[in-house]
């Protein structure tokens, strides 16, 4: 029964570039997949600063739960084409790229299916649909990339060792942002529809009929999983404990562990500090030495981190000199400053900063260390 | 208002032409060369301008020019790559504009409240459109209580930006300038030394708490004067600055410009000081 799944990368392969999970070099990456990279039967083991993946024996085909990458290096690439340039001393001419109206990347033209999305990164698409606005000030990449594309979400039913998104309340359940919703039952999936889209392609695939006994059975695996957590953080106490402690000592001795490598950045689902820059063709520039050459090149955009020492540097000085201050700025963005931006949390709970951080600095863990009576 | 062009692409604007203000300041004339585009342009004092040279990077400016200026200016100091790759422009050469972005001074208080322009530095070039749109708006037989005081303070003589406009400025402002330090060969007769003493030349005290500040500068001269304001009775709520902090893409989306929880590029750069004061307050946001 648990091999039909095959049938949704059959309905969905010609429209759309489907991105899922897949083992490389040890880890759960997402990319583009066919059915069979799904690493089935893999489980992982999580702890700060830890990630192993072994082979589980059992007939769950979703035993693992996210790894480093999140739908954010599709959506926001961590490396983007703002425009092309071409300068001459009396003109400028700026092509962007060729964004596809179907949506998704150009060169394909196809847009992207995310399979396997959970909660707490669904709860992260929610939050960069705020951030690169479709509005005011147009955001072409992210607009592009994320038009018509295609959420099949899965309910966890294992967390990691550092999933606390119980506790930030964005999982481990997908409750909305999605098209069509999957559970791993003992013996089939439970499919749900999320949108009219996903109501379409449900109506495309062979399926049985699912009953009160398939509903029941999905909540006791929800209540399962959630008795399965070890991680929380004191969400309904954000962001006060961040506010009124900005000047707390500890932020001293979370500096000295602190290796500033910008691991969690890299690996957050809601970080999207980026870098614009200008790439000049080599060969592009002609005439002498002077300003009013003619080149041409593209602007670039690349991800970037708050943990760069010259993130704040200005002209006169540098707003974050210290490291101190940048971790501080980073776990206060993610706790308190987000949810004030944006109006949703800015940490969903999904534990990847401290899986990835080599120096296993545990974001629920220092949040506790700045509560009071902890 | 909506804009009808994309503000992600810089658009061609050419230089009408280059005025040199100090040794290292700058101030270029624009002209935006789609008609389209000029049409739909529109900004309020206090906003900004991404300038790129593409190759070289952008950088953030203030636009220096009133709002009905048929001109677009913008006034420059030499400060690293973007800043030193537009000195050696020329008039007639192109640039790239992205704009305009922020959101400017509450320009609603320059008519309904007492005005006080407080401007260090360069920090004048986000605050002299609002100098050109109340020259142009000036009201007639204004009494001597409600002519807005400016206070401008520079290095030195020779560093004091739009020189030879405060004399029209005076028609409309109490003006009151004066200068870190002058040379003897300046022949200065003005004020020389730090700007707070000359907040006891204007008359504040009945009318400082239905003051509004409008103030621009070094953050360090900003936080001394509100300081110094607040002690001369006027309110947190009523006193606007402009704040600066390392911008890349002028939208929200870069992170680049955040102090604390504030987008300096969207949620500024002008913010209430009541509003931030307890962010000032703490080091290294
Ligand atoms: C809202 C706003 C309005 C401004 N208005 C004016 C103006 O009217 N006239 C004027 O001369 N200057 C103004 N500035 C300052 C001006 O943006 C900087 O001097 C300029 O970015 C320096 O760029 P550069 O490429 O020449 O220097 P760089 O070669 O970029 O060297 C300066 C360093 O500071 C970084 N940087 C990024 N943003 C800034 C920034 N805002 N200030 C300083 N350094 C920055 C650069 O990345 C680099 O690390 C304004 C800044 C802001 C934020
Ligand atoms: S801060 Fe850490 S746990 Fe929270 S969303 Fe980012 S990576 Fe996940
Ligand atoms: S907290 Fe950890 S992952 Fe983040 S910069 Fe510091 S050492 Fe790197």
């Amino acid at each position: 029964m648990k091999s039909r799944l095959k049938d949704f990368f059959e309905v969905l392969g010609p429209s759309y570039r489907i991105i899922g999970p897949k083992i490389e070099n040890g880890v759960v990456i997402l990319a583009e997949i066919k059915y069979g990279d799904i690493p089935a039967g893999y489980r992982d083991s999580q702890k700060p600063g830890r990630y192993r993946l072994s082979p589980e024996k059992d007939s769950q085909v979703f035993s693992f739960s996210s790894g480093p990458d999140s739908f954010k290096r599709f959506l926001n690439p961590p490396l983007a084409e703002l425009f092309h340039f071409h300068r001459f001393e009396t003109g400028l001419g700026i092509t962007s790229p060729p964004f596809s109206e179907k949506g998704g990347i150009s060169e394909t033209g196809l847009p992207i299916c995310f399979m396997g999305i959970r909660a707490c990164d669904l709860w992260a698409l929610k939050l960069y649909d705020r951030i690169f606005p479709g509005g005011r000030v147009r955001d072409r990449t992210y607009e592009s990339l994320r038009r018509n594309s295609l959420i099949i979400a899965f309910n966890c039913l294992y967390p990691s060792g550092n999933c606390f998104c119980l506790s930030t309340g964005t999982g481990p359940e997908v409750k909305d942002t999605f098209d069509v919703a999957v559970t791993e039952l003992k013996d089939s999936f439970l499919l749900e529809e999320g949108s009219a889209r996903g109501k379409e392609i449900l109506g495309l695939l062979p399926l049985g009929h699912a009953g009160e006994r398939q509903s029941l059975e999905k909540r006791e695996r929800i209540e399962t999983c959630k008795a399965l957590f070890r991680k929380s953080i004191a969400a309904d106490e954000l962001p006060e404990i961040i506010f009124r402690n900005l000047d707390h000592p500890h932020w001293e001795d979370i500096a000295r562990r602190d290796l500033e490598c910008g691991n969690c950045t890299q690996v957050c689902p809601t970080c999207f500090c980026n870098t614009s820059y200008d790439f000049v063709y080599p060969g592009g520039i002609s005439g002498e030495d002077k300003c009013n050459l003619e080149l041409s090149g593209r602007r670039l955009r690349k991800w970037d981190s708050c943990f760069s020492r010259d993130f704040a540097q200005v002209h006169g000085g540098n707003f974050r000199l210290s490291r101190k201050a940048r971790y501080r700025h980073w776990m206060a963005h993610k706790l308190a400053y987000m949810q004030d931006q944006f109006g949703l949390p800015g940490c969903v709970g999904c534990g990847r900063c401290i899986t990835w951080c080599p120096a296993g600095i545990d974001i629920t863990r220092e949040l506790e260390a700045l509560r009071p009576h902890s | 208002m909506k804009d009808t062009y994309d503000k992600s692409l810089p658009f061609a604007a050419s230089i009408r032409w280059i005025k040199k203000e100090t040794r290292d300041t700058l101030s270029f004339a624009l002209r935006i060369e789609d008609e389209h585009i000029r049409k739909a342009y529109a900004f309020a004092p206090g906003q900004f301008n991404m300038l790129s040279v593409p190759g070289v990077g952008e950088a953030p400016i203030s636009i220096s020019s009133g709002p009905s200026d048929d001109i677009l200016l913008h006034t420059i100091r030499v400060a690293g790559d973007v800043t030193t790759a537009l000195s050696r422009f020329e008039a007639g050469n192109v640039l790239g504009v992205r704009g305009p972005f922020g959101n400017g001074w509450p320009m609603e208080r320059a008519e309904m409240k007492r005005l006080l322009i407080i401007a260090g530095g360069l920090g004048i070039a986000p605050l002299r459109p609002v100098l050109r749109y109340m020259l142009k708006n000036e009201k007639p037989n204004a009494s001597p209580a409600e002519i807005p005081p400016l206070i401008y303070g520079a290095r030195s003589p020779r560093n004091i930006l739009f020189r030879d406009e405060f004399r029209s400025y005076a028609a409309v402002f109490d003006v009151h300038i004066t200068v870190d330090k002058a040379d003897p060969q300046e022949h200065w007769s003005g004020n020389i030394g730090l700007m707070p003493p000359l907040l006891d030349k204007i008359s504040l005290s009945s009318k400082a708490p239905d003051t509004t500040a409008f103030i621009c500068g070094p953050e360090v001269m900003m936080r001394c004067l509100i300081e110094e304001l607040l002690a001369r009775g006027l309110r947190g709520e009523n006193i606007f600055l402009s704040m600066e902090r390392n911008m890349n893409c002028g939208m929200g989306t870069c992170g680049h410009c955040m102090f604390a929880q504030k987008f300096v590029c969207k949620d500024g750069p002008v913010f209430r000081y009541q509003d931030i004061a307890a962010l000032l307050a703490v080091k290294e946001l």
